[in-house]
């Protein structure tokens, strides 16, 4: 206290002397306790929220398959219902397509504001751990806008499809313009950034590790984005750095196992906990997905649960018991308890209003091996296929049995009657996929690359279908993204 | 250094050139004074002393000369067409036996050597010598001591004693004696007119004649703003202790609104309306010459928002009333345009009371109030039978039955009576109640009967003192002032209570001709203690405003049944529920409390210079520290440590929200993790700030036309405020202070991502520059320019956004000094004015480089938290202030000598650059920003009408009307707000509406068959439920105005003898309130209803005669699911009422004692006083049913201004 006084009189002194050259440095202080970010564990911590707050789960999972109209249960919620009939979503809440848009791009500003604060401080041995995640986080957030609001990619058309907006300087106005390129485009950029971010990747930079790109999660997101992009073997490369020692099964979720003895409640927090092997990224959203998404009123029904996971006399492809534990909302609603919530309240620990966090798994060993599977497909490598197949197979049915259980050509030729190899091998890791990340969003995506068709039903019986090809595959834009001259909208 | 340097005097270039202009201007050489007011005589053979009549009335220059000397010179004739005075006098003179010198306004004529007068003739030659002994006195007869006395022209001089009294050896009859002493004005008598006594006027009447911006003083013929000026003798509400309230209806275009009146809240107080969309808008006060920072930051939406942070609002709370002498309130941006870029909401200069030279004089100031109850007349609840009945129906429908209430969070009589069925004794074989419809009915029955009255319980005819004394005394070098009062208020409700203390020293010295210096030491301190209090939250899903453990006694006397006791048969304390543990409002008062303390400490200081002939340099310092502590005080007696604790059945295990569910064991039930004690939570608030000013000014006339002043200066601040917080569990108030905490409730905290402690700080730091050049020719017409550069660190780091460059020109024309004007006698003045100038305030954004802050992430796992930086604004680089060109043109009239005063403005303003909330792309990373974007107008009328209509000597009468009109509009704002925010009771802010407009959700009418509510949503349809997230919001109605656009009032003063009376309303229109929000879609069997519930609608068919909803039946609620169309109804349209009022805000009655019967009693003044404030409404909307028109009933610490009776007693020694 005294010592500030002091050093205060002598400001006030020595700028009544000097006016304006001493009030110059005067006015720099800082009007509040903001931080600079002028140090490598200042650009670590700033990079935590380098990754998307706002979770695609919500409205994904709506457009897909996996929903019907349970009208005697559930919530009605606007963008439950708007993406259940592939409408334009009006609403701009959490869980979103806008709100996700923005949450991806907010992602973004904060990994071009770590590099340029990276530069600003000389770019040293310390920093380069931390220029690795921007680059990565960048990459992330902006292939996931990609592959959301545009269409998703055909090599035949990639050059001309519209992009999103690659941004990688900070903005500093208050409306800058924007250009969307081509998704082609977009990829290359996402794979510049990746290319050069993901050497210089440290995973022991990180407190928990889980949360942000490490090595394995790094070349997990690799292995998405080249089968993405149809450049199987680079999938499998990265594929394979993530399982350096070919240990997959001890680093997948053992539903046959451990989760077995779990209650609803103890398998929501162990799904998304960051000991759990299987999550290769973990993000943090700010959504209510956690707590609302067994009660929607266009969710997994009944019937849903019981083709999907082939139960009730229907049947699945291995021909076996899936292990994943259900439960019930009321009398029609089917889920897998995959999350818990956390509900930061308002005004500190009395107060009764406040938001919701779900954690949410954004990459997993579970989808390292299907696409591994899926690039092996497309390279017509059927025995490496179906031999990450059958090694996912053995950790999700009942009493395995190889001799029964194991997928072969033969039998998943016969089971979807089709004559061609790797038409039958796509649709058995489809399938298998459906159950294993429910609730996840992950089987629109499939959708969207294996253009398949959607059918929809409300309750009066009347059926909608988004067909291969649909517009509608691709969401709209914000309304205020589109005021941008310079941002065009998705053709409808 | 050199970039600095090259930065500095780019910026400053054109405040160096007026520099250096000025200084040229003062460097030239002025040839000899000439006197240019031009005099026309045309006399033939009159005498000496009429000629010098005329020179007199044409010039205002007094002649002193005498008598004998003069008289009998006649015969002079003399024609003379427009000559300057002195041209005049030389041919008046030429002949004659005198010569004459300039003394100020007066000529003094002395003999002409070696040209004999007359009477020297006849006298011996010898001029006689004679000693001179008078007594100096002031205007009430008082003596003078330390009065300064000397011979004009000599060295000779001396000084009155204790008495007043000098005595002047040898002085000659042609000498002329010069009176002086700092506080009066220097009076010159010659020899021969000096009797037994001298009086000299004091300087009282000085604050008539000039303006008080803070920074200058300045004639009011030369001042171009417009600036009100009131004396707090005109306005003084006894008994009042915050200053801020006196202003209302006093100062047309200020508009004061008491939205809450605790002690220690501000009123919130706007001049000339809003200026800002989404700043503060509250004016800048000034003491003294020094800018009364806040301590905190509480905006005028927050002020009645009932919040603790709110008891530190006002900013002259600390402000005894007795040292104020006056209050300049500054309006348009000449009078505010030294106050550049903080000026835009207009500035309130309170000047307070300075030493005088003299006696002792000791002044005892005492009030003695009482706060009257409020009282269920003037509120429209039902009573408790009616209540009951209400209840009866409720049970009917399915409310309020056995399984559902015994588990009920909170629960009244009902609740009640159902425990008592439940309990079982085995030993006696009885029921607490046996379960049989008459043991109910008579149970319910006493409470039916209770009728209780909770405002009689909760609030006192409070006792109010105050007791103040002031000594004022001095020496012509050296004056003193010192003052100190003590204010105890017992409280108007049982749970407030207040004391202030204050001091202040004001002293004044003249340590030489040039030099002056100036001190002021001044501190307050205050302990106040009001109903302990949690922040208000907004649902916004439901729509209303929630907050936890409410217990503020107003809202709870509006609000809770009147079935409920307070005690039972025996006399005991009687428990109700409340968040599943007992509660009894006067227990809950005592154990619940908030204890507030604030010190407050001013030193001040100034050095005034003057040097060479019209320059004065001032140095003006000023250091303040503030410290505030609030506390609140929860003691494990209390409901809500209870209610921590409550978990006395599955149901409400799984309920109470206090309880903690531990995320490492998710099967585990959620546990009490408050077992012992309660909760102390303590936030202290300090500011330490500095304030330093230098400028330097410069005054000349020439050719006794051409007045120029200019004024140049340099000001910096420095202002650090800190929060210190710390939330204590577990504290054991009753045993010993030992606080007992369970680690899983700070665990439970900080898996919220929330703090036990913290330590928050900000950082003020300000400078300015700026010059100011005033130029009147012949008085007449007078032109002022001023321009000011304010720099400031608010905005962030960016070297761009920091300076900003504002500008005022100005004029006035004093008509009534133009010649043709000679003849009419009838207007004292009369003054035009024009202004015209860019203000600015400073918004609220921060961002002009990208904010980030540190903080933590929101994971369910403790091992999983890391702490983060957040991204929490981008860069704007466009930053800027916000700004106002504002036009103003005024007048001042003048009439009959005071019997009529008349002023009038008209002004338009042009807000832009406003901040605005924009929502962008989203794809820079932030897709709602807070940008320089948004226009707003506004314009407005102010009139005062005033006199001294009757002035006989033993009845006067004079009155005075304010009225002020301000309509603003948004012209430009893109934000999307969501209907909640546009309909709550504060008001919303969209394009095309006034700053803070009042919208409505459409009623469309009551369903036939249920009588739910329904409104158009924000489909555009029909429908019970409305989403009040929704940003569509072109659905509402706008109302109007939250804000009134006309304020204003009137007082009436009558004196007779020794009596005066004093009556003032003040009124208020052009606005919109929003009713209380009594509705609900379900009711509890505490919930207190309002009468008008008896027209609610209840069969089938109702609905035609009324447009009160009925009462829900159970069934029907849990089929409206998540729709809220009961809350929905407090936003309707159907609850918007008209907020015009005439209050009868004070009535006064005087009595001052006579001189004779005072001295008597051995003292010098006496006087009583009954004073009588916020008495009644002549007029408010018939529906507000006892709702005040002003205040926000937002629970908390807020209460409305109470009626309130004082006896007040004056006395000096």
């Amino acid at each position: 206290m005294k010592k500030m006084n002091n050093h205060t009189i002598l400001l006030l002194v020595a700028c009544s002397a000097f006016a304006l050259l001493g009030c110059k440095k005067y006015l720099e202080q800082a009007p509040d306790q903001r931080t600079q970010i002028n140090t490598p564990e200042k650009v670590g911590k700033l990079l935590v929220t380098a990754y998307p707050s706002g979770n695609y789960m919500m409205f994904a999972e709506a457009m897909t398959d996996n929903v019907t109209d349970n009208y005697v249960e559930g919530r009605t919620d606007a963008i439950n219902t708007d993406s259940y009939f592939w409408r334009d979503v009006r609403s701009i809440s959490r869980d979103s397509p806008t709100s996700y848009w923005n949450d991806a791009y907010k992602a973004i500003a904060v990994a071009n504001h770590a590099l340029r604060a990276i530069e600003e401080m000389g770019a040293g041995s310390d920093y380069l751990p931390w220029k690795g995640e921007a680059l990565l986080a960048r990459a992330y957030a902006h292939f996931m806008l990609v592959n959301l609001f545009s269409r998703s990619y055909d090599k035949n058309t990639a050059d001309g499809d519209l992009g999103v907006p690659y941004v990688t300087q900070p903005e500093t106005v208050v409306e800058q313009s924007y250009s969307r390129h081509s998704v082609e485009y977009v990829y290359e950029q996402i794979e510049k950034d990746l290319k050069e971010g993901l050497p210089l990747l440290k995973d022991d930079v990180y407190s928990v590790a889980p949360f942000h790109f490490t090595r394995k999660a790094a070349h997990a997101f690799a292995t998405r984005f080249y089968l993405f992009w149809q450049k199987p073997e680079k999938a499998i490369e990265h594929a394979n750095s993530v399982f350096p020692d070919g240990n997959i099964v001890g680093k997948m979720r053992p539903w046959t196992g451990r989760y077995r003895n779990l209650s609803y409640n103890e398998l929501a927090v162990e799904y998304t906990k960051a000991t759990e092997p299987a999550n290769l990224l973990l993000i943090e959203t700010q959504s209510w997905w956690g707590s609302r998404w067994r009660d929607y009123r266009y969710s997994t029904s009944v019937g849903q649960r019981n083709q999907i996971f082939g139960l009730s006399g229907e049947r699945n492809i291995t021909g076996g018991t899936l292990a994943y534990i259900t439960g019930q909302v009321g009398l029609t609603s089917y889920y897998v308890r995959k999350f818990t919530y956390f509900f930061a309240r308002i005004g500190g620990s009395s107060g009764t209003t406040g938001y919701g966090y779900t954690v949410i798994p954004a990459l997993t060993t579970e989808e390292v091996l299907f696409n591994r599977a899926e690039a092996y497909i497309m390279l017509e490598r059927y025995d490496d296929a179906l031999n990450d197949i059958n090694t996912f197979i053995r950790q999700r049915v009942m009493d395995y049995n190889p001799a029964t259980h194991d997928l072969t050509l033969d039998k998943a030729k016969a089971y979807y009657a089709v004559s061609q190899d790797n038409e039958a091998l796509i649709k058995a890791i489809l399938d298998l996929k459906r159950p294993e990340f429910i609730h996840e969003g992950m089987r629109w995506f499939d959708i969207l690359r294996h253009r398949l068709p959607v059918v929809h039903m409300d309750i009066e019986g009347r059926s909608y279908t988004l067909t291969a090809n649909d517009l509608r595959k691709t969401l709209q834009l914000p309304q205020e993204a589109l005021n941008d001259p310079g941002i065009q909208p998705n053709p409808r | 250094m050199c970039e600095r340097l090259i930065h500095y005097m780019k910026s400053c270039k054109r405040t160096v050139k007026i520099l250096v202009i000025l200084l040229y201007l003062s460097g030239m050489q002025v040839f000899g004074k000439t006197y240019s007011q031009k005099i026309s005589i045309s006399m033939q053979r009159g005498s000496l002393v009429s000629v010098l009549q005329s020179i007199k009335q044409q010039s205002g220059y007094m002649f002193l000369y005498n008598d004998e000397a003069v008289k009998g010179i006649d015969g002079i004739s003399v024609h003379l067409k427009e000559v300057s005075l002195e041209h005049a006098l030389e041919i008046v003179f030429k002949n004659q036996p005198f010569s004459y010198y300039f003394e100020g306004k007066t000529i003094v004529l002395v003999p002409r050597p070696g040209f004999p007068v007359k009477s020297q003739k006849e006298k011996p030659e010898v001029a006689i010598q004679r000693t001179l002994r008078a007594k100096v006195t002031n205007q009430a007869g008082e003596p003078i001591p330390a009065a300064t006395v000397s011979v004009r022209g000599t060295s000779q001089s001396t000084k009155t004693d204790a008495e007043g009294v000098f005595v002047l050896m040898d002085v000659k009859d042609s000498d002329v004696i010069i009176f002086s002493s700092v506080g009066f004005q220097q009076v010159t008598l010659p020899v021969s007119q000096v009797g037994a006594s001298v009086m000299m006027p004091e300087i009282v009447s000085v604050l008539d004649d000039v303006v008080v911006t803070g920074y200058q003083t300045i004639n009011r013929k030369l001042f171009t703003g417009a600036a009100t000026q009131v004396k707090m003798d005109d306005i003084k509400m006894e008994g009042v202790v915050d200053v801020s309230r006196m202003l209302e209806g006093r100062v047309a275009g200020v508009s004061v609104q008491n939205v809450s009146g605790t002690f220690g809240t501000a009123p919130k107080i706007r001049v000339r309306g809003a200026t800002s969309i989404s700043g503060e808008n509250k004016p800048l006060w000034v003491v003294d010459g020094v800018v009364l920072e806040d301590v905190v930051n509480v905006s005028n939406d927050q002020l009645s928002s009932g919040d603790p942070l709110t008891l530190l609002g006002s900013s002259v709370a600390g402000i005894n009333a007795n040292d104020i002498e006056s209050f300049e309130v500054l309006k348009d941006a000449s009078a505010t345009a030294l106050y550049g870029a903080r000026a835009m909401n207009g500035v309130v200069v309170i000047t307070t009371k300075k030493g005088k030279s003299g006696k002792a004089r000791v002044m005892y100031n005492g009030n003695f109030s009482s706060y009257l109850k409020p009282s269920y007349r003037t509120y429209d609840i039902m009573n408790s039978a009616d209540q009951m009945s209400v209840y009866l129906e409720l049970e009917r429908k399915g409310w309020l039955n056995h399984s559902t209430t015994s588990t009920a969070k909170d629960g009244g009589v009902f609740a009640k009576m159902y425990d008592l069925i439940n309990i079982y004794d085995e030993t006696s074989g009885q029921f607490g109640l046996r379960n049989t419809p008459e043991a109910q009915n008579a149970f319910l029955t006493r409470y039916a009967n209770a009728n209780t009255d909770w405002f009689d319980l909760l609030f006192n005819n409070s006792f109010v003192q105050e007791h103040a004394v002031s000594i004022s005394s001095g020496t012509e070098n050296a004056q003193h002032y010192f003052s100190t009062s003590y204010y105890n208020d017992s409280g108007w409700t049982i749970a407030d209570r207040a004391q202030r203390y204050t001091a202040n020293i004001r002293s004044n010295y003249n340590l030489s001709d040039k030099v002056k210096l100036g001190t002021i030491v001044s501190a307050s301190v205050r302990n106040q203690d009001a109903p302990g209090s949690n922040t208000r939250v907004d649902d916004a899903v439901r729509g209303e405003y929630t907050r936890d453990f409410d217990i503020n006694p107003f809202s709870y006397a509006l609000n809770t049944s009147r079935t409920l006791t307070a005690y039972d048969e025996n006399g005991n304390l009687e428990y109700f529920r409340r968040s599943y543990a007992p509660f009894n409002i006067l227990n809950e008062l005592e154990n619940n409390s908030l204890n507030v303390r604030v010190m407050d400490l001013k030193l001040q200081g100034d050095v005034g210079y003057k040097f060479l002939e019209d320059f004065e340099f001032n140095v003006l310092g000023s250091m303040r520290y503030v410290k505030t502590g609030r506390d609140q005080r929860v003691t494990e007696y209390s409901n809500m440590a209870q209610a921590y604790r409550a978990n006395w059945s599955s149901s409400v295990v799984s309920n109470n929200p206090y309880l903690y569910t531990d995320p490492d064991f998710p099967i585990a039930e959620p546990m009490v993790v408050l077992p012992q004690g309660g909760l102390l939570h303590i936030t202290d608030d300090e500011m330490v700030n500095f304030y330093m000013r230098n400028t330097l000014k410069w005054n000349r006339e020439f050719d006794a036309k051409h007045t120029v002043s200019a004024f140049i200066g340099q000001e910096i601040k420095y202002a650090t405020r800190r929060r210190n917080y710390n939330r204590g569990y577990g504290y054991q108030f009753d045993s010993g202070g030992v606080p007992f905490t369970d680690y899983r409730i700070i665990k439970q905290l900080l898996e919220s991502s929330d703090n036990y402690f913290g330590l928050n700080e900000w950082y003020d730091r300000y400078a300015a520059f700026f010059v100011n050049a005033n130029y009147a020719y012949d008085r007449r017409y007078v032109a002022n320019l001023t321009f000011r550069y304010d720099g400031s660190n608010q905005m962030g780091m960016s070297t761009t956004a920091r300076w900003l460059p504002t500008w005022t020109l100005s004029t006035a024309w004093n008509i009534d000094e133009e010649k043709f004007m000679e003849n009419v006698h009838a207007i004292d003045f009369l003054k035009l004015r024009g202004t015209y100038g860019l203000t600015a305030s400073m918004g609220s954004a921060t961002n002009s480089s990208a904010i980030f802050r540190d903080g933590s992430t929101f994971r369910p796992n403790l091992s999983e938290l890391e702490s983060s930086i957040q991204l929490v604004s981008l860069e704007n680089s466009e930053l800027t202030w916000e700004k106002q060109y504002e036009a103003n043109v005024g007048i001042d009239i003048g009439l009959y000598r005071g019997k009529l005063n008349f002023s009038a403005d008209y002004y338009n303003r042009n807000g832009f650059d406003l901040i605005g909330s924009y929502r962008t792309s989203g794809i820079g990373g932030q897709a709602f920003k807070q940008a320089n974007y948004a226009d707003m107008k506004s314009h407005g009328v102010e009139l005062t009408l005033g006199g001294k209509i009757l002035n006989k000597s033993d009845f006067k009468y004079s009155a005075n009307l304010t009225f002020g009109y301000n309509k603003n509009k948004i012209t430009n704002l893109k934000n999307t707000p969501v209907i909640y925010s546009m309909v709550v009771p504060t008001g919303g802010v969209k394009e095309g509406g006034a700053v803070r407009g009042l919208y409505s959700i459409p009623f469309v009418g009551l369903d036939p068959f249920t009588g739910i509510p329904s409104y158009i949503t924000e489909t555009g349809r029909p429908g019970v439920n409305v989403n009040m997230q929704s940003s569509t919001t072109d659905i509402l109605i706008y109302e109007g105005s939250v804000d009134p656009l006309v304020t204003g009032g009137f007082s009436n003063t009558f004196n007779y003898k020794q009596f005066s009376l004093n009556v003032f309303f003040s009124y208020q229109t052009g606005n919109k309130i929003r009713l209380n929000p009594f509705y609900r879609s379900m009711y509890s069997d505490i919930s207190a209803m309002p009468n008008e519930f008896f027209d609610r609608r209840v069969l089938i068919g109702d609905e035609q005669f009324t447009n009160i909803p009925s009462i829900l039946e159970f069934r029907e609620y849990t089929e409206l699911g998540a729709a809220w169309p009961y809350n929905t109804y407090n936003y309707s349209n159907y609850r918007v009422v008209d907020g015009s009022f005439i209050r009868l805000k004070t009535v006064s009655l005087g009595y001052t004692m006579d001189e004779r019967l005072v001295k008597a009693l051995g003292v010098n003044s006496l006087s009583f006083n009954l004073h009588g404030t916020n008495l009644f409404l002549l007029y408010s909307d018939k529906r507000l049913r006892g709702q005040d028109p002003e205040f926000f009933n937002a629970g908390g610490v807020a209460l409305p201004m109470p009626q309130q009776f004082t006896l007040s007693l004056k006395l000096g020694f």
